[in-house]
Order: structure tokens, then C-alpha cells, then sequence
């Protein structure tokens, strides 16, 4: 049974002459790892601030496991760790230097060994002795990342951690995040880079101009769109299938090296009599594939805009 | 939680021992010996030198080592402290501490204590060579002691007031705008050092009347001016101890402020219970200083023999009122509602009219900050208010109307012009205080000449030596026309900013 962590209830955020955030409902269960996507502008970092209580909200309320944020900050600052979308460090310490700065102010018992854990798991050991203003950007992101793994928090909010890191880069961050969602944390995570998102998030929530036009599990989105974008790839008689295709009603077909690329109104089950009629009109299909479940797929049936 | 557990104060020491404090500490010394091997010269050679005595030399020679220290410690503690409070805002650490379970008195004292290492270690340097000094002058150790007192109040006070400069500025050297006042104030306050409020908030009689020799300063009026006690209703209080006094006082409400907005940074830097509690504290003293030199009859009764010896006593009261008028404008503008924060709390109790607006503007804290003016200053005249009750009443009603003028012109720039206020501020403060005073001088005709009366405080100013009283009554109205004016602007402004933001209907 699913037990809620982070629960965002009819959050309104104002800033002069712009609604930031408005009326925005979001519940993230244990153990989910969501994805806040929305195009630049969209409230995502501002709903991020104000659940961590650096944003002051207009109205509406933030609970972690039951404490009310406004109410019981200080049982919120020891559940919650937060990673900004840019690197707050210590130019002139070194990384240990750093965490243990941290370690300090969160109270955090046997602070070497957690130092120590943190510095592994963000693949930061080599770099201890480091000064934080020789660290590359990346490094800069997974010390930031370590520092707020610290204290061991419940829930996670990591605000666009991947901007401004190479190829390289993101997919450590990818594995590491990966690594974190095994463990079973809690996480939201924003980002405008879809593919940053896709493989570890199973839940999404869409925001647009500071409202959420939908949430909820990535199936759970997949089974909402209607217009679902499919792949096909067959061994021979591509013509038939072609035919096939288009007496089906499909739209956006666009054919491919021994393939074809549409877009089907029809639901499940309706999909599945589609691959049957191409099968048992003889058509060798070698790949059959939704990308319904793609986090891009579902975004762009959202109806929101300008994502990269 | 102990100050070497704290992790803002030891990661403070790390970053200032990491920057290097050796050669900071080396230049501490080198100022500091170079004095003191003036003082081993003039004791090995005492006729070539003009000093009349050993102590003499000592004093000159210990008093610029704490005029280096003052420096290096006050003002390059202050300079450090708002400057690493806006570089850390600057770099989101600020923020990072604040989500950490550490309290916000915590952090304020990390970064009050911590950022400026490197000058506490230079003032030591400093002080241990004034010691010397002062043992091998033969001065009285007190005066060491004193004095190193002061200044370690005068630097904590400071780093307090650095802490408010770096959370409330962008920029870390708009931070000494908060110290322009008191400068501006302590010029004019070396007329009368021994009554006015700032010599003691500022260290300035205490380390003066530390130096002062009690055997010369008989015959010597200027000597005279600094070697006496000052009296709180004439009761002689010892200067070190008004001073600390005041600092603390007034460093308890400076610290309220910094950490109430570390825990939020949207609250104002000082509540209106504040601004009026530090208001009246500092007109209080202030009118207590000069309790003794009318004894409440002021106009009627000789100014006291004391004062007659340092100079005349008339300016005094337009100089105190000259002070209260800075003093009101700095909390005014700090007690003053930043529009954003009216406009939210609207949207949250549905309540988008004039009637949130007042709650939470300044302009009513300028109406009760004038009324505890009017009321401490009345003490003067209590008994000749029958002679002289017209000149009280007009400086009355000219301070309120300049401080509501101030209040009203400050919010007003706020709604009106936002992040440009400032600049718009300073250009209505003078046209309304300035540039009369300009078109009297440029035009030569008496009646243009009068138009500087026109600025707010000319008339109080003026008030009781004026024989012209009907004028002064007149620009008195003129002014009120002035407020009227400007209150019909500050509301449409309001109303303005008000009216788009629909109330959210509250929660069920």
C-alpha cells in the first residue's frame, strides 16, 4: 500500500505581477522517484524553493511524512535535503572541509565515516583532499549532491541537478540517481531534459505557467494520451503493412528503413487488433513498439511547450 | 551549542587561516612597534623631544595604536562581516545553512564572530603593543583597560550592524550607508561632546575622557569638555558605562532583526514595537543628556555654568532635533513594509484594501515616532511653555509632518517605481529639503529667499528664534498641503497594486 512522503496541497506562490506557482496539488509517495517537467519558466524551481521552505508561499500547505512545514520547520530540515539548480560551496575548503561543515550543522554522529560514505557513493574519495574551487562543474553537482545526502534524508528535491554537465557527466548522475532510487529514497526531481528523466522516474507531474496540467504514474500518463506515437519495423511485404496501416485510420505515418513510425487514436485494445491483423496478413514484424510510456511521449501529449 | 562547535564560525576560521592571516598579523605589528619605538626614543632621549612628560608621550603614542585598531577593528570588521554575509547570500550558502537544523542565532553568531578573524587577530596584535606602551609610559593600566573595553564593544556593535548591512543589501559596500548617519551626526556633535547621544553610542567621549588628565583640565575649557561625566537627568553616569549600555541596548534589538530574518527573510528588519522601543530609548537619553541645562526651562533659565564654559547652548535643541529627524528617517525606512509582502498578505486573508495597507505601513509608526519626539522634547519646557510653547509646537508638528512626508514619499517610490525607489527616493528627499534652500540662494529677492523655509525642519529649526511667527505658521500649512498631496498619490498607489490581486478565497 502506498504511504505519502511529500504532499504539496493547493500551493500558490506570487511574485510581483506574475502568479509563480498556482494552486498546485502533488502527492509523492515512499519510495517514488517524480519527475517535475515543465518548459523554463514554469514554477518548477519555485515550487521547489517553497517546499523547502526558502520560497515563502502565498498560500497552501507542504507535509513530510505528516509534519506541516509551516508548523514544524525544524522536523522538516532533518527529513528533507535539497539540492539547488546551481552549486552553493565553499570555494577555499576542501571537499571533506566542506561535508563536515554540513555534517556539523546537521548533528550527524561519526561524521568521518559519513564523510566518508557520501564521498564513495558520489565517487568523490579520490578528490577528499581536493579545494572545492578545483573541482570541474560535475564534481561540483556531486558534492552538492553528497552534501545533502549527509544527514540521511527522507525525501530528496533535487532541482535541475543535471544542468550545466557534460555527456559524461549526466550519466553519472543518471547511475547515481539510479543507485539512490534503489535504496528506496524519495526524490523529486525537476528538469526541463527529458531524457535526464526517462528510465528512473515512475511518476511525472507536468507544469505549465506555474499550474500542473497532469500527474500521476508514468503508466498511469501512458494510458491517459490518446494520440499514441507507435513504431513498427518488419522483415518483408511492407507494403501490405503500409496498407494496412492507413486503412486503419493511422495519422503522422512516416515510413523508415523497413520500418514505420505513426500515430494511433485507438486504445489497447484496438492496438493489439492492429498488430494482429498485420501478423495474419503476413506481414514479418520485427518490432513492434509504444513509446506511450516514453516521459516525452507523454509530455507533449500534456500540450505544454518550448522543452528541449 | 559551544562557539568552536559551531559550524559557520569554525568553517569562517578555516577559510580566514586558508586566505592567510600571517602577513595581515606582520602589518599589525610593524604599525604598532613603529609607535612603540617612538615612545623607546623619546624615553631614551627625552630633550629631543617636545613632550612634557613620559605619560605625555605615552597617551600620543598609545592613541594612534588604538586609532589603528579602532580602524582595523571597527570599521574593517564591519567592511568584513557584510561583505561575506552578501558574497555567502550571493552564492546560495546562506540559504544552504538556513535549511540545516542549525538555529538562526546560531548562524548569526557564526558569521558575527567568525568572519573577521583576520582583523580580531590584527586588533590583538594591536593591543598587546599598546599594553607595552602604556606600562613603559607609566599611564594608568584603567586606561588600557578602558579603552580595549570600548573598543571591543564598539566592534561587536558594529559586526551586529554589518550583519543587518549584509542581509539587506545586495551589494556589501551599500552596508556604509547605515554608518553615514552616525558620522554625519558626530561632526556636528563635537560642539557638545559631553550631551549628545552619538559621542556615546559611538566610543568617542569614553576613549576621550579615558586620555583626559584631571590635574590640567581646570583651566582648560576645551580639556573641561571631555573629562566630565555626563548626567542622565543630572545624575553623573561614568561615560564607559553609557556607552556599553547604550551598545548593548541597542545591539539587543540589531540582533532581534538578524536573526529573526535569517529564520525568515521576508520579515522586515524591524518591528513596529521595535522601531518604537529603540526610538524612544534613543530620544530619551538623548533629551536626558541635556536634562541639566535648563532643568525644563528652557528660553527661561540660564543654560547650566558648565555649558557656558564649552559654548553657548541655544543650537542645542535644533541640533537634537536635527538628530531625531535622521534618527526617525533610518527606522522609518527600516520599520517600512516592503509592498510585495501588503500585496501577499492580501491574497491570503482576502483582505485588498486600505485598511491591510495601514496595518502594515510605515506611515502611522512616523505618526507615533513623532509623538514620542514631541513628548521627550516637551521636557525641555516644561517650565516655560507659556513663553516658548509656540516655538515647541511648530518643531512638533514640523517633525511629523517631515517623517510622514519621508514615510509617505518612501512607499510611494516603492509601489511606483520599484528597484529604481532608491534613486527616486533621494530625488524627492531634495526637492523637498534641498532645493529650496537653493532657489533662496540663487535668487537674491527676500521673498524667494524665504522659501527655504519651505524644507521640512527650516521652520522648527528657525521656531524659537523667529519673530515672524505668522510666516512660519504659513509654510507650517504649506506643508500640510505638502502630506495631503502626497497621501492622495501613496493611496492611488496602493489602491493600484491592490486592485489585480484577487483575493484567494480561503481554505474550507
Amino acid at each position: 500500500m502506498s504511504h505519502p512522503v511529500l504532499t504539496i496541497e493547493r500551493l500558490r506562490v506570487d511574485f510581483p505581477g506574475v502568479v509563480a506557482v498556482d494552486d498546485l496539488s502533488l502527492t509523492v509517495d515512499a519510495g517514488d522517484v517524480c519527475g517535475l517537467i515543465g518548459p523554463n519558466g514554469a514554477g518548477k524551481t519555485t515550487t521547489m524553493r517553497a517546499v523547502s521552505g526558502l520560497q515563502e508561499c502565498t498560500r497552501g500547505t507542504v507535509k513530510i511524512d505528516g509534519h506541516d512545514l509551516m508548523r514544524d520547520p525544524d522536523q522538516l530540515k532533518r527529513r528533507l535535503g535539497f539540492m539547488p539548480d546551481f552549486c552553493p560551496i565553499y570555494d577555499q575548503l576542501t571537499t571533506t572541509e566542506f561535508l563536515d561543515h554540513f555534517a556539523r550543522a546537521y548533528a550527524v554522529p561519526d561524521r568521518p565515516k559519513r564523510i566518508g560514505e557520501c564521498l564513495e557513493l558520489t565517487w568523490l574519495t579520490e578528490k577528499r583532499d581536493a579545494l572545492c574551487e578545483e573541482l570541474s562543474r560535475g564534481m561540483k553537482q556531486r558534492l552538492v549532491l553528497a552534501k545533502t545526502l549527509l544527514p540521511d534524508p527522507q525525501v530528496l528535491l533535487l532541482d535541475e541537478p543535471a544542468s550545466g554537465l557534460d555527456p559524461l557527466g549526466r550519466i553519472e548522475l543518471r547511475k547515481l540517481l539510479l543507485q539512490l532510487h534503489e535504496v528506496g529514497k524519495t526524490v523529486l526531481i525537476s528538469s526541463h531534459i527529458l531524457t535526464e528523466l526517462s528510465g528512473f522516474c515512475n511518476k511525472a507531474a507536468i507544469m505549465e505557467r506555474g499550474r500542473l496540467v497532469m500527474s500521476g504514474t508514468i503508466a498511469e500518463l501512458g494510458r491517459t494520451m490518446h494520440g499514441r506515437r507507435m513504431s513498427l519495423k518488419w522483415r518483408e511485404a511492407g507494403d501490405r503493412a503500409l496498407h494496412i496501416l492507413k486503412a486503419a485510420g493511422v495519422k503522422n505515418l512516416e515510413t523508415v528503413a523497413q520500418g514505420a513510425t505513426f500515430e494511433f487514436d485507438g486504445g489497447a485494445e484496438a492496438l493489439d487488433g492492429l498488430l494482429k491483423t498485420l501478423v495474419v496478413e503476413g506481414v514479418r514484424v520485427t518490432e513492434w513498439r509504444g513509446s506511450g510510456d516514453d516521459l516525452e511521449q507523454i509530455f507533449l501529449h500534456s500540450g505544454a511547450k518550448e522543452l528541449m | 551549542m559551544n562557539l568552536t562547535d559551531n559550524p559557520i564560525f569554525l568553517t569562517q576560521k578555516r577559510l580566514t587561516h586558508r586566505a592567510g592571516v600571517l602577513a595581515a598579523a606582520l602589518i599589525a605589528a610593524l604599525v604598532g612597534l613603529s609607535l612603540l619605538s617612538g615612545l623607546i626614543a623619546y624615553l631614551a632621549a627625552p630633550h629631543d623631544f617636545d613632550f612634557h612628560s613620559p605619560q605625555e608621550a605615552g597617551k600620543l603614542f598609545y592613541g594612534w595604536t588604538i586609532g589603528v585598531e579602532i580602524l582595523v577593528l571597527v570599521l574593517g570588521g564591519f567592511s568584513k562581516i557584510s561583505r561575506v554575509l552578501a558574497d555567502d547570500r550571493k552564492a546560495g550558502l546562506w540559504d544552504s545553512n538556513r535549511l540545516t537544523p542549525l538555529k538562526p542565532a546560531e548562524i548569526v553568531v557564526g558569521y558575527w564572530l567568525g568572519s573577521a578573524l583576520r582583523e580580531v587577530y590584527m586588533g590583538a596584535v594591536l593591543a598587546g603593543i599598546g599594553l607595552v606602551i602604556v606600562i613603559l609610559a607609566k599611564l594608568p593600566i584603567t586606561l588600557w583597560l578602558g579603552t580595549q573595553v570600548l573598543i571591543l564593544g564598539t566592534m561587536l556593535f558594529f559586526g551586529l550592524l554589518a550583519l543587518l548591512a549584509g542581509m539587506a543589501f545586495q551589494r556589501p559596500q551599500s552596508g556604509l550607508v547605515l554608518l553615514l548617519p552616525l558620522f554625519f551626526l558626530q561632526m556636528f556633535s563635537f560642539t557638545f561632546p559631553r550631551f549628545t547621544i552619538v559621542n556615546f553610542l559611538l566610543p568617542i567621549y569614553g576613549i576621550a575622557n579615558l586620555f583626559q588628565d584631571p590635574a590640567n583640565h581646570v583651566h582648560d575649557y576645551s580639556s573641561q569638555a571631555w573629562s566630565r561625566w555626563p548626567e542622565i537627568f543630572t545624575l553623573p553616569v561614568p561615560p564607559i558605562a553609557l556607552s556599553l549600555g547604550l551598545q548593548f541596548v541597542v545591539g539587543i534589538f540589531i540582533w532581534r532583526a538578524a536573526a529573526r530574518k535569517t529564520a525568515n527573510p521576508f520579515q522586515p528588519l524591524l518591528l513596529r514595537w521595535e522601531a518604537v522601543a529603540i526610538f524612544s530609548l534613543l530620544v530619551v537619553v538623548q533629551q536626558a543628556l541635556i536634562w541639566g541645562l535648563w532643568h525644563g526651562g528652557f528660553g527661561i533659565t540660564p543654560d547650566s555654568p558648565s555649558l557656558r564654559n564649552e559654548t553657548d547652548g541655544a543650537p542645542m535643541l535644533s541640533l537634537v532635533h536635527g538628530g531625531t529627524i535622521l534618527v526617525g528617517v533610518l527606522i522609518l525606512a527600516f520599520a517600512s513594509p516592503l509592498p510585495e509582502r501588503v500585496r501577499v498578505e492580501a491574497l491570503r486573508t482576502g483582505l485588498g484594501n486600505l485598511r491591510l495597507v495601514f496595518s502594515h505601513s510605515a506611515v502611522w509608526l512616523a505618526v507615533a515616532l513623532s509623538g514620542i519626539a514631541a513628548v521627550a522634547s516637551a521636557t525641555q519646557f516644561i517650565f516655560s511653555f507659556k513663553a516658548h510653547g509656540t516655538a515647541w509646537a511648530l518643531a512638533a508638528v514640523n517633525l511629523l509632518l517631515f517623517l510622514l512626508m519621508f514615510a509617505l514619499v518612501l512607499e510611494y517610490c516603492r509601489l511606483r517605481f520599484k528597484r529604481r525607489a532608491l534613486g527616486f527616493v533621494v530625488l524627492c528627499l531634495f526637492v523637498l529639503c534641498i532645493l529650496p534652500f537653493i532657489l533662496a540662494g540663487v535668487f537674491s529677492n527676500e521673498a524667494i529667499a524665504k522659501l527655504s523655509f519651505l524644507a521640512p525642519g527650516t521652520v522648527a529649526l528657525a521656531g524659537s528664534g523667529s519673530n515672524d511667527l505668522n510666516f512660519l505658521v504659513g509654510c507650517t500649512f504649506a506643508q500640510f498641503g505638502v502630506v495631503a498631496l502626497l497621501f492622495i498619490a501613496w493611496q492611488r498607489q496602493w489602491r493600484w497594486l491592490l486592485a489585480p490581486a484577487a483575493p484567494v478565497p480561503p481554505e474550507k
